[in-house]
């Protein structure tokens, strides 16, 4: 069989000829605007505080405080692909979270014990389950029973919040088991630095990986191959984020007071001794969201299908398609990624209050649009949801450390946002 | 050409970053020591505010937050957490990494701030509870006496009434204020007058919210069941003293009625004679008390040897300026400051007017010339 490499075409101008070599990496132009936007915010910040902000804590802060909300904008670029809207995902976060604490608080006690080696996986899959109902009743309403995504949600988000002062008899419940907490990060919920090199060694092994897979596939069907440069192009710049993501973990250190500590219990001294804290295990979890998320809106027929019900429902339900079920487990999936995040928002504050996850829908879809999800449908990214929720994260926390008053800073993030849909809505006018 | 900007200003912002990583690799706290938003000699001091759109804090306490930190010559910065207490957590962590000394803490919810509070003063970040209690041995917790509020209500309205049918007006049954305030009463010589048979308790109803409509409510519920003998009524807060007023006019009953916060409508009944006294609290003592505090912890005071300013208005001082153990209902031990809370009644309305809290127009609204001395 033949082999075709893609090439650039001849007798371009310079301009193009960039562009042209950009495409050639098949890597997605919007997808590669947001990582711009990013590193011009933190550019813009750093030469505003003359460097100061650069400091990987913060960059590592800002990174985890998003991480909530990214999961749960993975699962909404899929359901605003489809032509529909999802408000309801704040409040089965916060009834998920308050089952754990309540779990974790009342129930294990007087049964199976606190602080138990499997405690933590029966509430966490206790949770899953709960999310998984909860966005099921909601995707039947919506799929089979016909009524409007819009209404359906607005009445979870109702109900289920009145559902939490039901569970927590009106009182905050705390805490959670201590395996449980790992799960929100700080220093104790980290990888420490030797695994997240051992980590990040996997997931570069990873990247080539998939890069031979991907070029052996194409040749063994037919299809035009990378240039050999693009192919290793991307791969060092694969390697070269993963090892920054790396070195910017292990950038954090464990505080002077959890160092005391640690001396203490292991009756050690604490002079000289310094831990490395490594990637959080939010952000572990984030990644294997995102990876799985993308290779099920890629990959498989699901993913497929949803983006075809979100180009045109007619087309799909006449082209054999079982829209309905479709959209039924676009709505499953979103409640177990209402699970999942409610994991961590829990295990962050220890426990669960009333109001957890009170407003998030507002984030979670302005982190999709602004990452590229549109919604007229059939248009949207899942790691551009992702870096969606980092620039909203990455703008608050920036504004906050150069000292705008906040009701400033909620302006800057509508003005990035309209802009950022704005932006988007030229250039894809533009390129029709 | 976006493209192309893009890919150096990649370059540029890993370049700086890693450098800026190995930098910092060997600090234990991870961060660079030098200057963020304050110097390693000054003094920068975060306040994490749990809902900064409310009224009083911008008006009051933030002013006087300020000026105090200013006078020590440390430098403030704040947070707002809108009213919601995991981006509160969120807020606490931010601070931290400004490299603030000290975190003046208004919490929105006392158990779910703790984990972000452990992990501020692992840090070695000391934290202030501010006005509402933090369950944490470490923290200094600077605040009003809640519970000396209802004694004040109930020796005022004893003093003009000292018997017949009371009724008592509670607030939100969640809110442990509330219960406070109702056992400060029962000291404050309301047990003593139940149990000799001088007063008798016709009504007493807890209002969800504190809502002033649901106050209305009520006390036409207890008006009615009672054909309007009612002698005094014991509001917990101005807000639902003013449903109360409403009720009572609507009989035309003029009766001994508490409240508390300064609010200026419940003022502005003071002056007319509608409500006998609103017990306030003076937030700006408060916040020059918290920002005195924090200098003095930042400069390394111990908890122990903190002082209240000396300057505190006489009525609002503490009987003496150090701070005194405080046991919580979780059984804690806290370092704390407490300030009196101040009853205005007609005849001291010149304090929270010279206080700067409320204006002479907003008190003396409808008052007839010469008949409260404050109003002339």
């Amino acid at each position: 069989m033949t082999e075709t490499v893609a090439a650039p075409s001849p007798g371009l101008g310079l301009r193009n000829r960039f562009n042209e070599l950009v495409r050639l990496t098949e890597l997605d132009g919007r997808l590669l605007g947001m990582i711009v936007t990013l590193i011009a915010i933190e550019i813009g910040f750093g030469i505003y505080t003359g460097g100061n902000i650069l400091n990987p804590v913060n960059l590592l802060t800002f990174v985890t405080q998003a991480i909530e909300i990214a999961i749960l904008a993975t699962g909404m670029v899929l359901v605003i692909v489809s032509r529909n809207i999802d408000l309801s995902v704040g409040s089965v976060l916060g009834v998920v979270a308050m089952v754990y604490a309540v779990l974790m608080h009342e129930v294990y006690p007087t049964t199976i014990g606190v602080n138990t080696p499997y405690g933590w996986l029966l509430a966490l899959a206790a949770g899953m389950g709960l999310g998984v109902i909860l966005g099921g009743i909601q995707g039947f309403l919506i799929a089979y029973a016909g009524i409007p995504s819009f209404v359906v949600t607005l009445g979870g988000l109702l109900a289920f919040r009145g559902l939490i002062f039901d569970i927590s008899g009106g009182s905050t419940q705390a805490p959670d088991d201590k395996q449980f907490v790992t799960l929100g990060g700080g220093p104790l919920g980290s990888l420490g630095g030797t695994m997240s090199w051992v980590l990040g060694a996997i997931l570069g092994v990873a990247i080539v990986a998939y890069l031979f897979y991907n070029r052996r596939q194409r040749r063994k069907f037919g299809f035009p191959l990378r240039p050999m440069w693009a192919e290793v192009g991307v791969a060092v710049g694969g390697i070269l984020i993963v090892i920054f993501g790396v070195l910017v973990s292990n950038a954090y250190h464990w505080p002077i007071g959890l160092i005391k500590q640690y001396a203490a219990e292991h009756n050690i001294s604490p002079n000289g001794l310094d831990f490395e804290a490594g990637i959080p295990w939010p952000l572990v979890i984030l990644l294997v969201v995102t990876v799985a998320m993308t290779f099920l809106s890629t990959k498989r027929k699901f993913g497929r299908y949803v983006y075809a019900i979100g180009g045109n429902p007619e087309a799909a339900e006449l082209g054999g398609i079982n829209t309905r079920w479709t959209i039924m487990k676009i709505y499953i999936l979103m409640g177990f990624l209402c699970a999942i995040a409610a994991a961590i928002s829990s295990a962050q504050i220890n426990g669960a209050t009333n109001d957890l996850g009170q407003g998030y829908e507002l984030l979670v879809i302005s982190a999709a649009v602004i990452g590229g999800t549109s919604f007229a449908g059939g248009v949207g990214t899942i790691p551009g949801a992702v870096l969606g929720a980092i620039v909203i994260y990455a703008l608050r926390y920036n504004l906050q450390f150069i000292g705008l008053p906040s009701n400033n800073q909620d302006i800057v993030i509508a003005i990035v946002l309209v802009a950022a849909v704005a932006f988007d809505t030229y250039t894809r006018r533009r390129s029709t | 050409m976006r493209q192309r900007l893009a890919a150096l200003a990649a370059v540029a912002v890993l370049a700086l970053a890693a450098c800026n990583g190995t930098g910092s690799s060997n600090a234990p706290t991870g961060g660079t020591p030098a200057a963020s938003s304050g110097t390693a000699a000054g003094c920068v001091i975060g306040v994490s505010w749990n809902n900064y759109d409310q009224e009083r804090w911008k008006k009051a306490d933030e002013p006087a937050i300020k000026a105090a930190i200013a006078a020590g010559g440390g430098t403030y910065t704040s947070t707002d957490a809108h009213d919601s207490s995991d981006q509160q957590n969120k807020d606490i962590q931010t601070l931290v990494n400004q490299h603030v000394k000290v975190i003046i803490l208004l919490a929105k919810d006392a158990t779910a701030v703790l984990p972000a509070v452990t992990a501020a003063e692992q840090a070695g970040v000391q934290i202030i509870g501010y006005d509402r209690l933090i369950e944490d041995p470490k923290a200094l917790y600077i605040t009003f006496d809640n519970k000396r509020v209802g004694t004040i209500m109930a020796q005022t309205l004893l003093g003009v009434q000292p018997t017949g049918n009371y009724a008592i007006i509670k607030g939100d049954p969640g809110d442990p204020n509330a219960a406070f305030l109702r056992s400060g009463m029962d000291d404050g010589g309301l047990k003593d007058a139940v149990s000799s048979g001088k007063v008798k308790i016709v009504g007493e109803v807890n209002t969800p919210n504190w809502d002033t409509t649901g106050a209305k409510n009520e006390m036409q519920a207890i008006l009615n069941a009672n054909n309007n003998k009612v002698d005094a009524v014991l509001s917990e807060n101005d807000g639902m003293a003013t449903g109360v007023s409403q009720a009572l006019q609507a009989v035309g009953l003029t009766i001994p009625l508490s409240g508390q916060d300064g609010d200026a409508a419940a003022l502005n009944r003071v002056a007319l004679g509608q409500q006998t006294v609103s017990v306030w609290k003076n937030a700006f003592a408060l916040g020059e008390t918290a920002g005195s505090a924090a200098i003095q912890m930042c400069g390394g005071t111990a908890l122990a040897d903190v002082k209240a300013p000396s300057d505190l208005p006489a009525a609002t001082k503490p009987a003496d300026l150090n701070t005194h153990d405080f046991t919580t209902p979780g059984n804690n031990t806290v370092k704390s400051i407490i300030l009196n809370p101040t009853p205005i009644l007609k005849a001291n309305l010149a304090d929270v007017i010279t206080a700067g809290w409320v204006t002479k127009d907003q008190v003396c609204t409808g008052v007839a010339a010469g008949a409260v001395a404050a109003c002339g």
